[in-house]
């Protein structure tokens, strides 16, 4: 049973994930109304905004999943409430020096900062590169702790092969691991990994930087490293969510609770092992990196993804199909969330491999595939946590009018937005251009079609803000 | 008779030491790429100047430099390059233009080089002069210095890859071997051709270590930083997996 005060960090995680939200969306919206050439924005405040949306959507939607994995952790183990109020305070301290880092230091080198672009000024000023790389910096040893500090709560009552489930492999295992303790503990192995491969890459970079020119670090390691941490961590803030999937579907549906059998626990395992290689395929472009890497990339692409997806998938079709399920707004959100991960999943397996990385690398197929897994899956997953979390206090559980439109509003508005992503991506329209050359004019016209249903996309969410938050308040504020 | 005799042993003998002096790579090659080359009048025969970019709009240029009265590299440089160019793949996807860059020269005197050659049929090779001889220099960076001595220019055998948009973008400088000549080749028919950082002391970790003595890369500290993040998390996932359990069975030991 959660604590009053993990009730009250996780509200104020809520708020403050919201909050951090709608003023991505309107940095994303402008930067697609820029390039539809409605409004004008220089490159350098195009560039700024892009790098602030994009670590922050990285940023609040991997801590969402963190804390709605420590709130549910709670049933089964004993969790740090220091630790959690550490990482918050990590967490704002962080956001804050990056912000400044791009709102007032015009920092633009997009949230991948692929060296050596954060040492190029390029009309930033001179000390927002150090703010840029302190306030990951101090984001990562927030979140650093917080993972570790799980997985340790974790390991003090279950070994490691419970925890990972080997005992499922054999037939009559004696110790049941649920579900969530064996998702939870398999993302948390790899932000940990993708969070360390962060610490190597800031350690090289303020190498770099102290140096006065006598240390200059190798593009292709910089590189490698940098992907190590950008596409795992994207990728296991999904994760996070599924685990809350895992114990919360069977619950709010009124139907048995989900358990660990031989192959979700081959599948998750499968995972672990094959998402910390998956990252090869950002190299492919890169020559010198050996074939052997990207062959590897393409495979690890496939195998990372396939086994999770699938028993998942097979496990909510299970659920559904022609059994009589209690539908609420909570089952609803993560049955929604499923189908926009799995297709986007889909388009960045498209994109992973290697004959079709030739034709769509670098173009809007890229934004289009993770729009789809973030914007329609893990937002949508993490929604459906905020909204079941909100009402664990209220009665309120039946789906209202009201309810079906803002579904309605955000599922047109998602859809539309990522299809300009999508026909972008298929006519070869570059991303990462603030505006696009006479010979590119259908990108600008993609981009206006877009910024216009991301609009109604936002709709929804303001809806959703007001309505999560309000509870979220009253919880955070009451003396129970 | 006697001319050809001492023509021919002179190339041979160029061939051997100009050929063993050139062969490493010079940052001077660097300069200039992607620059434009200087849109120069060249005068080709009797008519009106023609301007080069109306040359290399047509198809990408290998441009060469030389002089007609060179008793130095430049009869073995074009005589090489002759030999090397006719056995390649894609010889149709440019034109060889070759200027002088002596202001004594006429067209004439190009004409007779090219019969010299036998090339003054061969429609892939183009002679030409310019009076804009010192604009086209400054373009490529290609700063021939006059011995009054000698009675001669003192300069490289260089060769500059324009494509055809007018942009240099690959220069090779002494008598290069085929594989360098497919890169100018690739490069000025905007083929990507890799290329490799050559061995910096300030790079202590690199993935891979670039030869360029024998053009291998070998293996690199760097590979080991890539591993490294997954071999720091089992370490940890195994010391506290072990900690945690071994205090767990010490209390309950106690109790």
């Amino acid at each position: 049973m959660a604590s009053i005060k993990l009730n009250k960090i996780t509200s104020v995680w809520i708020i403050s994930v919201l909050l951090l939200f709608i003023v991505s969306i309107v940095l994303g919206i402008l930067m697609r109304l820029n390039q539809g050439e409605m409004i004008s924005q220089s490159p350098i405040t195009f560039y700024s905004n892009m790098t602030t949306h994009g670590l922050t959507m990285i940023g609040i939607w991997f801590v969402a999943g963190m804390a709605a994995v420590n709130y549910i952790m709670e049933r089964y183990v004993k969790t740090s409430y220091t630790v959690n109020v550490l990482a918050l305070v990590l967490t704002v301290i962080g956001i804050l020096m990056f912000w400044a880092s791009t709102f007032i230091g015009h920092f633009h080198s997009a949230w991948t900062f692929l060296y050596p672009l954060p040492f190029k000024e390029m009309g930033s000023e001179t000390w927002a590169t150090l703010m840029f790389l302190g306030s990951l910096t101090v984001l990562g040893i927030g979140w650093l702790i917080w993972s570790i500090s799980l997985m340790t709560q974790i390991l003090k009552k279950y070994s490691i092969p419970q925890a990972l489930a080997w005992q499922h492999l054999r037939k009559n295992p004696t110790v049941e691991t649920p579900p969530f303790i064996l998702i939870s503990m398999i993302t948390l192995i790899g932000v940990i990994a993708c969070l360390l491969a962060a610490v190597v890459l800031l350690v090289l970079f303020y190498a770099e930087y102290f140096s006065n020119g006598n240390f200059v670090n190798d593009a292709l390691l910089m590189k490698n490293l940098t992907y190590f941490f950008g596409h795992t961590i994207a990728n296991e803030m999904l994760y996070l969510g599924l685990a809350v999937i895992y114990e919360l579907f069977s619950e709010v549906s009124g139907r048995p609770k989900w358990k660990t059998t031989w192959y979700v626990a081959l599948a998750w395992n499968c995972t672990l092992v094959f998402i910390l290689t998956a990252f090869f395929h950002h190299l492919y472009m890169d020559f010198v990196q050996p074939q052997g890497f990207q062959i590897i990339g393409q495979l690890a692409s496939y195998f990372a993804s396939l086994p999770a997806a699938g028993v998942t998938v097979f496990s909510i079709f299970i659920a559904v199909y022609r059994t009589k399920i209690k539908w609420s707004l909570t089952n609803l959100l993560f049955f929604i969330g499923v189908i926009g991960w799995v297709i986007g999943g889909l388009a960045a397996v498209i994109d992973s491999t290697i004959s079709n990385n030739i034709v769509l690398h670098n173009t809007l197929w890229v934004p289009a595939h993770f729009h789809t897994y973030n914007a329609m899956g893990n937002v949508l997953f993490s929604l459906g946590f905020f909204y079941w979390f909100s009402i664990q206090f209220s009665d309120k559980t039946k789906i209202k009018k009201s309810t079906t439109l803002t579904l309605a509003l955000l599922l047109i508005g998602g859809i539309g937005f990522l299809l300009a992503f999508y026909i972008g991506g298929a006519e070869s329209i570059p991303r990462r251009y603030s505006i696009y050359p006479s010979e590119l004019s259908i990108g600008a016209s993609l981009a206006t079609i877009g910024a216009a249903f991301a609009s109604i996309y936002f709709i929804a969410i303001l809806i959703f803000f007001f309505n999560i938050s309000k509870r979220c308040l009253k919880i955070l504020f009451s003396s129970s | 008779m006697f001319k050809n005799i001492v023509f021919i042993i002179l190339t041979i003998s160029f061939l051997k030491t100009s050929s063993a002096q050139t062969v490493s790579p010079s940052l001077k090659e660097e300069s200039d790429i992607y620059e434009k080359i200087y849109d120069a009048p060249l005068i080709l025969d009797k008519n009106q100047p023609t301007p080069l970019h109306e040359l290399y709009n047509t198809k990408p240029l290998l441009v060469v430099l030389i002089f007609t009265r060179c008793t130095g590299v430049c009869n073995p440089f074009l005589l090489r390059l002759k030999e090397s160019l006719q056995f390649k793949a894609k010889k149709d996807s440019f034109n060889v233009l070759v200027i002088s860059f002596d202001p004594r020269d006429s067209i004439k005197d190009m004409n007779l080089l090219a019969r010299r050659f036998a090339l003054e049929d061969n429609n892939q090779w183009i002679f030409a002069v310019t009076d804009s001889i010192s604009k086209l220099n400054q373009s490529i960076s290609f700063y021939p210095i006059w011995d009054s001595i000698r009675n001669q220019y003192d300069h490289d055998a260089l060769l500059v890859g324009v494509n055809n948009e007018g942009y240099i973008t690959k220069k090779l400088i002494g008598m290069r071997g085929g594989h360098d000549l497919d890169l100018l080749i690739a490069s000025v028919n905007n083929v990507f051709s890799p290329t490799y950082r050559l061995p910096n002391k300030k790079v202590l970790f690199s993935c891979f270590n670039y030869d360029p003595k024998t053009g291998k890369n070998k293996l690199g500290l760097g590979l080991l930083f890539i591993a490294l993040p997954a071999i720091l998390t089992v370490l940890i996932l195994i010391v506290i997996g072990f900690s945690v359990r071994s205090k767990a069975s010490e209390l309950e030991e106690s109790s």
